[in-house]
């Protein structure tokens, strides 16, 4: 009864989670909130609506999403089908992010998209001064381009995406 | 046409240009706290990353500021006062500084026997005169400097009152970075909001690594002439050192006007030839160090422009607004450029023109 009310009492005083959106995304599933304050220091938060387009290809490279939520489909090159979808608390640009300096395809919003926009050299300069953080999220990106590779490279699982 | 939106949007410009009038005596004040900020901005985020919170780690680096001025000003000040005013005192002293004074100077003394020699070749030149009659007018004008400081003190308040409420402003736009720039961006819709994230990053390392470059050289530059000098014996070694620094920011013109300084201070105070080379070759041994090492490391890449455009520029930020211009035009007109440069490349890039 006591510890029912103290536990009560616990939910009013504890602050809510400022990350627990962030933490969703399997890539930062490992962060620490102090991790994640200094991430979330270089992210905008943008919405599109049905339909708009994100990115398009031969424009600019310069950002990369978190999806919130929402669907995007993405047509180009690199997927065996030409097209394939990216969802909730999945990454889009990650492909291009680390070689191209133009977008390689284009990605417009299915549905309507809620998305974290952070600049690939923001990133790869908190990686610089973070290196904790560096590996961390490079062996994330690791892991999710192997799944896609190892996806892609089966034919009978390319539904999964 | 949405008549709608156009008037919003006049109204919106209308606003803007009302609070630009409002705003713009303190225009000033926000250009060199957004210059103050940019260079404490690395030691802030190193603090951050050391679990800091940013309001406690700007508060950490003016206490910091403020104990090396207290040192220094303990340690130095009391010198370089007195240097000052010594060189105040002649400057402002007519007696010792009158036409016929200056002539008795070695240097200047050799003109003036060769000026009398022509004036006894040529009948009726008098250029000997007219030499001692430039130097009284410049007398005059240097005696004026006390009474000049006098009649501007609106100024001098004005400048203190700046540097009381930059650090102030300084303290929030290091505290809020980020929500400022999140703030910036939100205003943008998503078509050019990629584009502005962009111009942000461009803006951020070329004004950002520039002003930190330049700094470093200036306490550089300053404190090897100030060794070079006092090597050599020059007196005023500390003021001339510290001006020698600040100066060098102007390209090409800056190492001579340090160097000039110097030397005119050995000629006032009766040095011999030898002792002016000496100065010369001291201050030339810190202009090699500064531009073989200094100047590539630190500043490196970050000003690239053709010599003449170097000068055209200068001759025009003086003329338009003396010596401080002399000193931002150049940096101002690269950062320009470089800023169109590379908004025109993301505008084609994204196809927005």
């Amino acid at each position: 009864m006591i510890k029912d009310k103290f536990d009560w009492l616990k939910t009013i005083w504890k602050k809510p989670d400022k990350y627990a959106d962030l933490k969703k995304f399997p890539v930062l599933s490992e962060f620490s909130s102090f991790e994640l304050y200094l991430l979330n220091n270089f992210l905008h938060q943008r919405k599109f609506n049905k339909g708009e387009l994100l990115y398009d290809k031969d424009h600019p490279l310069e950002v990369i999403y978190f999806i919130l939520s929402g669907k995007v489909e993405v047509t180009g090159p690199t997927h065996p089908k030409g097209r394939f979808i990216v969802r909730e608390f999945q990454i889009l640009g990650l492909i291009d992010m680390f070689k191209e300096e133009i977008r390689s395809s284009s990605a417009t919003a299915l549905t309507e998209v809620t998305a974290y926009a952070v600049s690939r050299f923001d990133l790869k300069d908190l990686f610089n001064q973070n290196p904790h953080i560096g590996v961390k999220m490079l062996t994330a990106f690791c892991q999710t381009l192997s799944n896609y590779i190892f996806i892609i490279s089966h034919p009978k699982r390319t539904k999964e995406l | 046409m949405n008549w709608t939106k156009w008037i919003f949007y006049i109204l919106l410009l209308a606003l803007l240009v009302l609070g630009l009038f409002f705003y713009h005596p303190i225009i000033y004040y926000l250009i060199y706290a957004f210059i103050f900020s940019y260079i404490l901005d690395p030691f802030v985020s190193w603090f951050e990353r050391k679990k800091f919170p940013r309001w406690l780690a700007v508060l950490i680096i003016y206490f910091i500021i403020a104990g090396i001025i207290a040192w220094f000003s303990s340690r130095l000040v009391p010198g370089l006062v007195q240097q000052g005013n010594n060189l105040f005192n002649i400057l402002s002293s007519g007696e010792q500084l009158t036409g016929q004074y200056i002539i008795t100077l070695p240097f200047i003394r050799r003109i003036y026997e060769f000026l009398l020699e022509l004036d006894t070749q040529i009948p009726g030149l008098g250029m000997a005169d007219k030499l001692v009659d430039i130097l009284d007018q410049t007398n005059v004008f240097l005696a004026k400097i006390p009474k000049l400081l006098i009649d501007n003190y609106k100024k001098i308040f004005s400048t203190i009152s700046i540097i009381a409420t930059v650090p102030l402003i300084s303290f929030f736009l290091l505290k809020d970075k980020y929500k400022l720039r999140k703030g910036i961006v939100k205003m943008f819709n998503n078509r050019y909001f990629e584009l502005c994230i962009i111009m942000m990053r461009k803006i951020d390392s070329t004004i950002g690594n520039f002003l930190r470059a330049i700094l470093f050289e200036i306490i550089a530059v300053g404190i090897l002439a100030s060794t070079a000098l006092t090597i050599v014996g020059v007196p005023y070694s500390i003021l001339i050192g510290a001006t020698a620094g600040v100066a060098n920011i102007i390209p090409y013109f800056g190492p001579f006007l340090g160097g000039a300084l110097a030397v005119v201070t050995v000629l006032i105070n009766g040095g011999s030839i030898l002792y002016v080379i000496t100065v010369i070759l001291a201050m030339y041994i810190v202009q090699l160090i500064d531009n073989n090492i200094i100047y590539p490391v630190v500043v490196g890449g970050t000003i690239k422009m053709h010599p003449l455009l170097v000068l055209l520029t200068l001759i025009a930020g003086g003329w338009y607004g003396g010596i401080l211009w002399m000193l931002i035009s150049v940096p101002l007109v690269y950062l320009t450029y470089n800023l169109i440069r590379v908004l025109y490349t993301n505008l084609k890039g994204f196809k927005i023109i």
